[in-house]
């Protein structure tokens, strides 16, 4: 039955009436079945990307025919204050949004790794993950909001901080939020770890251990190693999740106040939909899809480097 | 060892009650009726239950009632949909061995490499020129669409692993390949299509972006963008009553969350690298 695995006769076909007709079918079935979803992202996938890249060149507004403006739009990253603040807010989320909840995560699955009941210890860090950014704007704007829960806790406990308006400046506002992620994405983090973690074969930990390695040795020089892959991975998802943030921005400050805020997400929406300024908004977009692009790149060769 | 293990449970738990403060933070105001609501005292629960109210208020100031259901429409119908899409891709691919398959395989995967920023203003454009702009049809479409590539992926690398003499029997058993997709590679695959769904139901569902840019009318737009307008400083809208209305908005995906934690955790490690 080896033979028959040729594409253009599949079995059975030549023998039966009509066989050339169905001999056709087959033929072009596979091209009928791909098209669905090639059809779907070329038109509203890739279609639109390639729209985006050429307005990020033009002054189009919508409501003016669209002039081709060269660089003009990205020069703007080196002349727009605005701009500029919101460079340097996606570097602040970058940097806080991925290594805090990563160690924070990877160390609390080592903790409840082989602790009987795990399970129920990590409940508390699970229950934010699903949360959609709304949600979590919702909870942490009430709790952060200028005379809310964390000014009273604050001044209830006599430590400093009490009257301070979290949202109000930058980056203070931004920092604010980047802890609103680290409770939502913690718990993911170490659920991805706890997987890496069960997958670690027993037998060079029980060497080591007989080898007289004290607990971090064996962290440092067993575990961590095996599990750089899985880190690898994780990593590589929250660089690329924080340099796109804006759910919890939009929700919380609107990116304000004074455009204080705003991540790159963020002033390309505004740039687009608020000012209506598209070729603007485009040129962020690009700007944005560089740099994420530039980022997994560099951070994957380098990953990839240092593993093999 | 055992010192080492208390140690550990105590590091857990101070770190988790930590964890919970915001969660109890968010019950104890929205349980709150909104009249009682001062600012002040917000760590201490009140006397009176006033979810139910708050709720109510939300679903009348906010229309949070049909967006909730046009919500349920998209994170059901299009991941349902997606998945079926990227799986027939799949299966051309891999069972029908579609010539230069693994081109085409790229060719609808990578529709999801780039930030959605990339697409926003095109799609705002061509669904006011089309009069898919804040329409349910309209959203459905989008979120079809960014279903797709993950489950082609997903279901590329479980189709590959079905023995091709499966193809084989039921051909000679005389199914036309689509009845060998629709009877025996689809059913076979629904682990692997339920994961890929539950990601996608979540995704779509709290999904902001698209909402804001592609609707506006309130029984089109997504419960998301619902709750952001009702949180902006909306006139007349209590704090326990955007709380409340938060509150509902999450339970159905942190439920399929907890739920379906391992699956959750091997779907994203799958999609992005």
């Amino acid at each position: 039955m080896t033979a028959v695995t040729d594409r253009s006769a599949p079995p059975g076909t030549s023998t039966t009436p009509g066989g050339a007709g169905r001999r056709i079918a087959a033929r072009f079935a596979p091209y009928g079945f791909v098209a669905p979803g090639v059809l779907l992202t070329a038109v509203l996938l890739y279609l639109p990307f390639l729209y985006t890249l050429y307005i990020g060149f033009t002054n189009y507004d919508g409501l003016h025919p669209s002039q081709f403006v060269g660089v003009d739009n990205f020069v703007q990253f080196a002349k727009d204050p605005a701009l500029l603040t919101s460079v340097r807010n996606t570097l602040l989320w970058v940097v806080g949004a991925t290594v805090v909840p990563v160690v924070l995560g990877l160390l609390v699955a080592v903790l409840s790794h082989g602790l009987r009941h795990a399970t129920w210890y990590r409940i508390p860090f699970l229950l934010p993950y699903a949360l959609s950014g709304a949600g979590l704007a919702v909870i942490w704007g009430f709790i952060l909001q200028h005379g809310g829960a964390a000014n009273q806790v604050l001044t209830a406990l006599h430590i400093p901080g009490g009257d301070t308006s979290f949202l109000q400046h930058g980056p203070a506002n931004t920092i604010a939020m980047i802890i609103a992620i680290t409770w939502q994405q913690l718990g993911v983090n170490a659920l991805l770890f706890m997987v890496g973690l069960q997958s670690i074969p027993v037998s060079p930990l029980e060497a080591a251990r007989l080898d007289g390695a004290n607990a971090w040795q064996l962290f440092r020089n067993v575990t961590w190693p095996l599990l750089r892959p899985l880190t690898t991975v994780v990593v590589g998802l929250s660089l690329v999740a924080s340099l796109k943030t804006f759910d919890i921005v939009w929700v919380t400050t609107q990116g304000g106040p004074g455009r204080s805020s705003e991540t790159l997400a963020v002033t390309m929406y505004r740039d687009a939909f608020v000012t209506g300024d598209y070729g603007q908004g485009a040129a962020v977009a690009v700007a944005l899809t560089v740099v994420t692009g530039l980022v997994s790149f560099v951070y994957l060769k380098r990953q990839l480097r240092t593993v093999t | 060892m055992r010192i080492g293990g208390v140690i550990r449970r105590a590091v857990l738990i101070v770190l988790g009650a930590i964890w919970l403060v915001p969660v109890y933070l968010l019950l104890v105001n929205a349980f709150r009726p909104g009249a009682d609501y001062t600012g002040d005292h917000v760590w201490t629960p009140s006397a009176t239950f006033g979810l139910f109210d708050n709720f109510a208020k939300a679903w009348d100031n906010a229309d949070l009632g049909p967006s909730i259901g046009s919500t349920v429409l998209y994170s059901v119908v299009s991941p349902a949909v997606g998945v079926v899409v990227g799986a027939l891709a799949a299966y051309a691919i891999v069972v029908l061995r579609l010539r230069h398959g693994f081109a085409w395989f790229l060719a609808v995967y990578g529709g999801t490499i780039f930030p959605t920023q990339m697409l926003l203003i095109p799609l705002f454009l061509g669904y006011s020129d089309t009069n898919l702009y804040d329409n349910r049809f309209g959203m459905v479409l989008i979120y079809t669409t960014i279903s797709v590539p993950l489950a082609a992926f997903v279901m590329r690398n479980f189709f590959t692993g079905v023995a091709y003499e499966v193809f084989e029997a039921a051909r000679i058993d005389g199914a036309s390949v689509f009845t060998a997709f629709w009877r025996i590679y689809l059913p076979l695959s629904v682990p692997a299509l339920a994961a890929v769904f539950i990601l996608d139901f979540t995704f779509v569902w709290n999904d902001l972006m698209f909402g804001l840019t592609l609707s506006q009318d309130q029984s089109v737009r997504p419960i998301q963008t619902a709750l952001s307008a009702l949180n902006s400083a909306y006139a007349g809208t209590s704090v326990p009553t955007v709380l409340a209305a938060g509150l509902i908005v999450s339970l159905p995906t942190v439920a399929l969350f907890l739920a379906t934690q391992r699956l959750f955790a091997r779907g994203l490690t799958l999609g992005q690298y």
